[in-house]
């Protein structure tokens, strides 16, 4: 018997027409890393949580859960425990303290004080966090929160770990760090994982098992290379991540697969080797840059307050009408306060700014309000009324805009416009974003500065937006982004910069920028590495320029 | 300086603040509370670590000053007239009870400042946790939260200000419709966080039993006597004040000064109490030393 089975269970949320889960069998041994993705509201949350009883959703529930042979409901007292960490890093934390916060789960549990205090070392070892002991939560990271919500999860020895979307919030490295911690709980501890994810560039590799979500039912469940073969036969295939996909899309020309899937760099090295490049003749992207400076910053310095560290240190930048700008960099490197000194929001210490070879002084300054439109991190911040139209009208009175027309065509094209009535926070992470973005175009700004837009998108919300992009990009619109998403900056941007530690440190045309990182750059770069195709960084690319031979 | 007051069990160090504050506002003489406010201060100026006297001491300052000047300014009542202004009588006896309010307000604010350094919230979680759980899981929510709103605030205010959106300029009418949206955003927001909050508390099995506390103190021997001394000079000290001692009548006939024998005894173990934290570091020290 399995540890976990689901048997044809069904969930259908109060008032909801359709169920969120239709007729779902799943079975889980003991030890199985498991993945969970499909698009947004496919049922991959609702899923996670009806395993866990305590945070189970209310509504009709059909079905059989059966975890380690007991019935969900009989196992009162006598339960496996069951450790859950939640997408968001920000609103899992309690206590102000990281001592306090690994703590409260064992403080629930009412262990004696000698226990929580063995497993609290124990596992503050492992962690390597010793020095994060006695810190305010809030100071943290959003990476080394997360990890700390990892630990204060792992403390209370479950044998079964859910994670919703962990990485979703973090930066690359940060991310990498999470999916590390959680392979050698799985390897050394034979801990069962089960993990819902969008971006499957790294997980893959590492699952035992892949269950595709669609519409609440079970699509495909199989291991990680079968799945990449049955998906990238069907509309999925945006899901299959960059190296299988380069793989599937060489290989579809003979129709036949000859060696298993390549998953990791590492497999899809050995692949590469064994088969003839024929090189086509090298298009490098040119440099896309209109050489007209649309912003410019000199010499920026800020800091929040007195005594603490400068935010931007020195800092130049500047923006040229027509770049899509992606700005990678760690947490808390100074994107989101760069981005705010742009639109007048934060006033630096010293340095200069210029707008069309104006200097912009002071804050508020009005037209540089209006030409910026500025999406934050979090667009549910952006909302100040109770639906999307009191909003837009809101944004109409505001700047004095009359042409109602304009909007509904507006919002058609954004394919929002059914959602006008709702209240923002009802939204889905892709449809908040766009109603934003709806009332940011209505406008007509001349730059558009994007905080983190593909944070938690799935691979279908993420090309929708990148559509978007580039159909701006073509009307004359100027884009400054920063993302985590190395893959999407890749493809979509015409000059990376990299920030670090206040400054912008490099910056580059895509296939300059990606060639000399390690971490910062995308699987295909990695996998090109050190071969005669090194300045390819992005499937599409890979697939123009290589054709295997014989 | 080694901090062994630092070290007592929160207990301990939670009756002395108590007491102090208790025999603050019972004892009414000039000498008393005098020697109090030195003793306090001197307490004060050791354990400050964080500069913090410093950042206080225009409040402190300013709040005994009102007090001793508020009072004799309403108050005229006393047979010592020391001078006429202005048709006003200033009496002996409202500059005497100004000036003993001022130093036990002072004396009081002053106690708080290393009381913030002591009683760290942890030490109170511990205290409090034994007796109500509850209470301490809501202190350590809104240790959390007051911080947690305010940079949510900021944050709502500059993505609104890159809308154009302020309460920091245009016309008074439109300003205050803005503050009321914002704090009315601030709200839903924070209801809808603190959603996934409660679920991951309640997916730590918050709520499912008896909690215990990770904070813990051992109760030593040497907690044991600090609290033995602190009782037995405190209980003395409030027996003798029921008696009348260490409290001047004013009015209607104001006492002498100085005091008694009875008095003085009382006065050395006031102070006695005061300087408790001075006892534990030379205490601390002279055993280093044998």
């Amino acid at each position: 018997m399995a540890f976990i089975e689901l048997n044809h269970v069904s969930f259908t949320y109060p008032d909801a027409s359709d169920p969120a889960l239709k007729d779902v069998s799943l079975k889980v041994e003991r030890g199985e890393f498991v993945t969970l993705f499909g698009a947004s509201g496919s049922g991959k949350s609702t899923l996670l949580r009806l395993l866990k009883k305590e945070i189970q959703p209310h509504g009709e529930l059909t079905g059989k859960i059966t975890i380690n042979g007991l019935h969900q409901n009989e196992n009162d007292g006598n339960e496996e425990q069951i450790g859950f960490v939640f997408q968001d890093p920000e609103n899992q934390v309690v206590a102000d303290r990281v001592l306090h916060e690994l703590a409260f789960g064992l403080e629930n549990l009412a262990l004696p004080v000698g226990e929580m205090r063995s497993r609290i070392a124990e596992m503050v070892h492992y962690f390597g966090a010793e020095a994060l002991l006695n810190r305010r939560t809030e100071e943290l990271s959003g990476g080394k929160k997360q990890q700390m919500n990892l630990a204060s999860v792992l403390l209370m020895q479950p044998d079964l770990l859910l994670l919703d979307e962990p990485t979703s919030q973090l930066d690359p490295v940060s991310s990498r760090e999470l999916l590390d911690m959680l392979v050698r709980l799985n390897e050394e501890f034979g801990m069962t994982i089960i993990i819902a994810e969008h971006r499957l560039e790294e997980v893959s590799a590492l699952s035992d098992k892949m269950v595709l979500m669609d519409h609440g039912s079970v699509a495909m469940d199989a291991d990680a290379k079968s799945v990449m073969r049955q998906i990238w036969n069907s509309p999925k295939r945006l899901y299959v991540p960059s190296i299988p996909s380069l793989y599937l899309s060489s290989m579809n020309q003979d129709g036949e697969y000859t060696r298993d899937i390549p998953l990791t760099v590492k497999e899809g090295k050995k692949w590469f080797n064994q088969i003839c490049i024929q090189q086509n003749k090298e298009e490098s992207r040119v440099n896309h840059r209109s050489g007209k400076v649309l912003l410019q910053a000199e010499h920026l310095f800020l800091k929040y307050g007195k005594k603490s560290d400068w935010v931007i240190e020195n800092l130049n930048f500047s923006l040229e009408k027509g770049d899509i700008y992606a700005l990678l960099g760690g947490n808390g490197s100074g994107k989101s306060t760069l981005f705010k000194a742009i639109c007048g929001i934060v006033t630096p210490e010293s340095g200069r700014m210029y707008y069309k070879e104006n200097r912009v002084k002071g804050s508020k300054n009005k037209e540089l309000i209006q030409s910026i439109g500025y999406l934050p991190q979090n667009p549910k911040l952006f909302f100040l009324h109770d639906t999307v139209e009191k909003e837009i009208e809101a944004t109409m009175e505001r700047w004095s805009l009359h042409d109602r027309w304009e909007v509904e065509l507006l919002l058609e094209e954004l394919g929002i416009s059914h959602l006008v009535n709702r209240h923002p926070y009802d939204l889905s992470g892709g449809e908040l974003q766009k109603a934003a973005l709806a009332c940011l175009l209505l406008r007509k700004p001349e730059i558009l500065l994007l905080d983190e837009p593909t944070k938690g998108l799935d691979p279908v919300s993420k090309k929708n937006l990148a559509n978007l992009l580039l159909k701006l990009r073509t009307e004359g619109m100027t884009i400054l982004m920063s993302t985590h998403d190395l893959e999407f900056a890749a493809q979509y941007s015409t000059i990376c910069g990299m920030m670090f530690h206040g400054q912008i440190t490099s910056e580059d045309v895509p296939e300059r920028f990606f060639k000399g990182n390690f971490f910062y750059t995308t699987m295909i770069q990695r996998l090109f590495r050190g071969s005669s195709l090194h300045s390819i960084l992005t499937l599409e690319e890979a697939v123009r320029s290589c054709a295997p031979g014989e | 300086m080694s901090n062994r007051f630092d070290r007592l069990h929160p207990l301990v160090s939670f009756c002395y603040f108590a007491g102090s504050i208790t025999l603050l506002l019972a004892m009414l003489h000039p000498l008393f509370l005098g020697a109090a406010f030195v003793a306090v201060l001197a307490v004060t100026f050791i354990y400050d670590h964080g500069g913090n006297l410093r950042k206080w001491t225009v409040f402190i300052v300013i709040s005994g000053l009102f007090i001793a000047i508020l009072n004799p300014v309403f108050n005229e009542r006393g047979r010592h007239v020391l001078f006429v202004a202005y048709n006003h009588r200033f009496s002996l006896e409202a500059i005497l009870i100004g000036g003993m309010n001022a130093l036990s307000l002072m004396s009081i604010i002053a106690l708080f400042v290393t009381y913030n350094e002591v009683m760290t919230p942890n030490k109170l979680l511990f205290l409090f946790s034994k007796i109500f759980p509850q209470f301490a899981v809501l202190l350590m929510l809104t240790l959390r939260f007051i911080p947690l709103m305010r940079r949510r605030l900021e944050e709502i205010s500059a993505v609104q200000a890159s809308k154009g959106i302020y309460v920091t300029d245009g016309k008074l009418r439109d300003r205050v419709k803005n503050g009321m949206l914002y704090v009315q955003v601030l709200l839903t927001y924070s209801l809808e966080e603190a959603i996934q909050t409660a679920d991951s508390m309640k997916a730590r099995k918050y709520g499912t039993g008896r909690r215990t506390s990770y904070e813990y103190f051992i109760f030593t021997k040497t907690d044991l006597a600090a609290l033995f001394y602190l009782l037995i000079l405190f209980g003395t000290v409030l027996y003798g004040r029921i008696k009348g001692l260490g409290y001047l009548n004013v009015y209607p006939l104001m006492e002498p000064l100085s005091l008694s024998p009875q008095e003085g005894v009382t006065f050395v173990l006031f102070l006695l109490f005061f300087i408790f934290p001075f006892v534990v570091e030379v205490g601390g020290r002279i055993r280093w030393r044998l």
